[in-house]
């Protein structure tokens, strides 16, 4: 045993000495990124890669310098871009923190598939970024804008899109799988929801913009854009987005303005607290029908005309005017999506997974097809919350 | 390994010559004349002065000629002249020794008989027993013309008394803590287990200190095997001198080469009780306050005797809490290494940031960061045991403006590395025993290494390492790591958990066959 232990010591004192700790970085060596942006240029891609300046962001005596850089350089491929930022980076660029991968419009149109191999590919990135197209501008000018409340932008972007699709709705958090798989899948196309640059982007990367009660430049989340495979192809309106998230079951809560049925101008809005969305298939004559079951729930969040809402008939006629408004959205958003000719919805997986054997002939032509896909609307709302006041009080106020 | 077998069988020599010197068969008898013994011992003892030596004659024609001979400041001097002195001189003045009634009796014979008023006499015929009796506080006494003498028991120092023990402390439970004085201790035990199945064993060990060591056990309950081995393993020592009960622990423990104590030690008669009707054995020596109790289990040294004067409830708690603190003042130093300079993708991202932030004009790498705070950490507890209680303020001063405000201020290390430090002292501070907690501070190290060559890979690397050379260990016979490592269920109740009280109705099953402790019917309260 004691020469056993005798042999083996030396053997571990090399393990030690002779590794040395080959892979550690100290966190004063490396630089944190929080974005990435992907831009179109001559040579292949033109990288953005904001990094953060963790003195600045903790200190409780902020100096003139700016809370995040952004370095940038080109590249033929992606990989080879990134290395080259040694170049311009003082440290290594660590990428484990990546909370947004941005596209540029261009780029996005152009197509995004190639770049998502290295983003999935390299051991580094984490793959719970968000993805994001900068809707009519490039990621470049997008990521230089320093944004106030919250010092690192990227960080400014992700809740701004999270806090949105959970309380307004018409936006839509992809991360680097689900647009994998949409973007590969058969029988639906992927969307992403754009971000815009408001102002000038001149200002946006000045310490100024940040020092005003009103920032002249700002990141404002944007609607859905579409892809017909890797290439964005267009954008939806609110309204669109709004009726592509209730198909898509991804509405957690939104508000839903319907006009008063006293037939003044004003309108009452309701707050959506749940919904549910169920998608069924039927095949009629090689035509696909879809039915798009919606059970939603509300409450009465703002009355601004003297409906009494304590009857139940006018109550009745607020949830019927709400179940158009909701029907009318998802008919336009699908009417979008048939002139773009982009399957967003997914209904050719809903068919492959329902009617396998129709989906096979079907898949041939699916962008004809899809042209000729028929959807009904089952929409059931229900009221059953007043609020924390039941009786207008405007109704007083006339008389 | 030759050499150490060599070393080991000289030492078993000098064993066998040793004790044949020291068996009292062997030492010179006294002389049949006092003067002459009295010239002999004074000489042996190189004259010192605290040897007093009362010689006078007694009997009605001064016909006895007797010396008492006792160790100033050892024995007691009122219980010396009031007991053994003036009965010798006064009361025994009018008799008339040569009278017909004595004839046929020696002299010490009517001594012992008729004028001294002790409890323990003991006869000594020879030097060395002599000096053994008188050195330990007896009080002898030689008369002339004859080859022995008595010792009578007059021990009466200066004594510390019974204080609250200042290194186990409770806030409910008893507060008296062992001695000094072994008689005092066993006392203390004795005092809490009226039992007479309760046994003491005393043997001197120590061929220049010849210091009492008891061993103390529950017959009957006790495993007798293991009565044996420790029996066997006491008289195995050979040294010329036990001054702590650290001497007896070293020499008689398991595993040497291990950083984690095999032989628990408390300060407290309660806990040193409970582990006896456990069925362990206590090992208490003369002259220091430190008891030992034997097999040690791992678990042990987690436990407080606390545990069981508080809610069974709350002792759970605290002890899952130990076990916490355990694992942070073993690992949080190395997790920390590990986790900034090879995983930074586990943290949180603005943890991360605040952290880079911290690291920023840091001049070395993170592992030289925690040994230089946690040698600085180390420095000052030594410090703080060890200097003379009149600068205790400048080092607390100094401890907490350099390790903390002055070295983050000067860039030398990061808040963040302060913490950790502080969370890992504070940590090492919860463990119940004290020589649990120096081998985490040991351990400590090595797991920061690992952690700095290798991240968490290494942290786990050493885990495993750490866990199976427990399991590799035993304390007197018994799997340190049990009753989690063999898996003994019906243990479990009093092992990293605690019971509450009416559900302990066995011991321990690896101390003790006898294992029930008679709680039938069970005492659980009614819960209608």
């Amino acid at each position: 045993m004691k020469r056993f232990i005798c042999r083996l010591a030396p053997l571990v004192l090399c393990l030690f000495s002779l590794t040395s700790c080959w892979s550690s970085k100290e966190l004063n060596e490396v630089a944190i990124a929080t974005a990435i942006g992907i831009d179109k240029s001559d040579s292949g891609y033109h990288l953005s890669v904001q990094v953060l300046n963790p003195a600045e962001i903790v200190s409780f005596n902020p100096t003139s310098r700016t809370a995040v850089t952004t370095y940038q350089t080109d590249g033929e491929t992606l990989f080879q871009a990134f290395r080259r930022l040694t170049v311009e980076a003082p440290r290594k660029v660590y990428f484990s923190h990546v909370q947004s991968v941005v596209f540029g419009e261009e780029m996005a149109k152009s197509g995004i598939l190639k770049t998502l191999d290295f983003l999935s590919r390299d051991h580094e990135m984490r793959t719970d970024f968000l993805l994001v197209i900068a809707k009519e501008t490039t990621a470049e000018e997008l990521l230089t804008v320093l944004t106030p409340m919250d010092k690192i932008p990227a960080s400014k972007m992700v809740s701004s899109l999270e806090n949105a699709e959970k309380n307004w709705a018409p936006t839509h958090t992809v991360k680097l799988d689900e647009l994998i798989n949409t973007l590969v899948g058969d029988g639906v196309e992927a969307v992403l929801t754009g971000v815009l640059l408001k102002g000038d982007p001149e200002i946006g990367m000045d310490m100024g913009n940040v020092e005003k009660v009103h920032p002249p430049t700002t990141i404002q989340i944007s609607n859905i854009g579409v892809f017909k495979r890797d290439k964005l192809v267009g954008w939806l309106t609110e309204d669109e987005s709004k009726g592509f998230n209730y198909l898509q079951d991804n509405v957690k809560s939104t508000i839903i303005n319907v006009p008063c049925s006293d037939n003044s101008a004003a309108s009452v809005s309701i707050e959506v607290i749940s919904t549910k969305t169920k998608l069924t298939s039927k095949i009629n004559n090689h035509i696909p029908t879809i039915t798009a079951a919606i059970q939603m729930e509300g409450n009465v969040g703002d009355v601004e005309c003297k409906t009494n809402l304590t009857n139940p008939q006018n109550l009745k006629e607020v949830e019927e005017s709400v179940e158009n408004d909701v029907k009318d959205k998802m008919v336009k958003s699908v009417k979008a999506a048939k002139e773009l000719k982009s399957d967003i919805f997914g209904f050719g997986t809903l068919l492959y997974r329902n009617h396998p054997g129709e989906w096979k002939v079907m898949k041939q032509n699916w962008d004809e097809a899809f042209q000729e896909v028929e959807v009904k609307y089952e929409v059931n709302v229900t009221i059953p919350r007043l609020g924390t006041i039941t009786e207008s009080f405007q109704r007083k106020g006339d008389d | 390994m030759k050499r150490i077998r060599q070393l080991g069988e000289r030492r078993k020599k000098r064993t066998s010559n040793e004790q044949t010197r020291y068996t009292s068969e062997s030492s010179t008898p006294f002389h049949t004349s006092l003067e002459q013994n009295i010239n002999e011992i004074k000489k042996t003892l190189g004259d010192s002065s605290d040897l007093v030596v009362r010689e006078f004659k007694a009997g009605t024609n001064e016909s006895m000629h007797i010396a008492v001979l006792y160790t100033d400041g050892l024995a007691d001097k009122t219980l010396v002249q009031d007991f053994i002195i003036e009965p010798l001189m006064l009361d025994i003045r009018n008799t008339d020794l040569t009278s017909k009634a004595f004839t046929n009796r020696s002299s010490l014979e009517i001594l012992k008989t008729f004028s001294i008023a002790s409890g323990e006499v003991t006869p000594i015929g020879d030097f060395d027993t002599f000096y053994q009796y008188v050195l330990s506080g007896d009080t002898a006494i030689l008369i002339d013309g004859d080859t022995e003498g008595v010792a009578i028991d007059s021990k009466g120092w200066e004594d510390r008394g019974v204080n609250e023990p200042t290194s186990q402390t409770v806030i409910r439970g008893p507060k008296d803590g062992f001695t000094e004085t072994l008689r005092t201790n066993t006392a203390l035990i004795r005092r809490k287990i009226k039992d007479p199945n309760l046994w003491i064993e005393t043997k001197q060990i120590g061929t220049k200190t010849h210091t009492d060591v008891s061993i103390i056990y529950l017959n009957g309950v006790v495993d007798p095997k293991l009565v044996v081995e420790v029996r066997e393993r006491l008289s195995r020592i050979d040294i010329d001198g036990i001054l702590e009960s650290m001497n007896i622990e070293e020499l008689i423990q398991d595993g040497t080469y291990s950083p984690f104590p095999t032989i628990f030690n408390s300060e407290r008669p309660d806990t040193v009780a409970a582990g006896i009707l456990e069925g362990r054995i206590a090992i208490v020596i003369d002259g220091t306050p430190f008891a030992l109790l034997v097999p040690a289990l791992f678990v042990q040294f987690f436990q407080s005797s606390e545990d069981y004067y508080q809610r069974f409830d709350e002792g759970i708690l605290i002890r899952l809490l130990r076990y916490l603190s355990f694992f942070l003042a073993l690992l949080t130093p190395s997790a920390y290494i590990a986790v900034t300079t090879f995983h930074q993708e586990m943290l949180p991202t603005p943890l991360l940031i605040s952290l880079a932030a911290q690291r920023e004009g840091i001049p070395f790498p993170a592992l030289i960061e925690a040994v230089l705070m946690e040698l600085t950490f180390e420095i000052l507890r030594e410090a703080g045991v060890r200097m003379p209680r009149a600068v205790g303020s400048a080092i607390s001063i100094v401890g907490a403006l350099v390790l903390g405000q002055a070295a983050v201020e000067a860039g030398i290390v990061s808040n963040a590395m302060v913490i950790v430090v502080s969370i890992t002292a504070i940590s090492s501070f919860v463990m119940p025993a004290f020589n649990m907690s120096i081998s985490v501070r040991i351990l400590r190290f090595p797991f920061m290494i690992l952690a700095a060559t290798f991240g968490l890979f290494g942290i786990i690397l050493g885990l495993i390492g750490m866990v199976l050379h427990l399991c590799s260990l035993r304390s007197f016979g018994v799997p340190y790591m049990s009753p989690m490592a063999p898996l003994i269920m019906k243990d479990q109740k009093d092992g990293i958990f605690r019971a509450p009280l009416w559900a302990l109705r066995s011991r321990p099953t690896f101390l003790s066959e006898n294992s029930t402790r008679n709680q039938t019917p069970s005492p659980k309260p009614d819960t209608k």
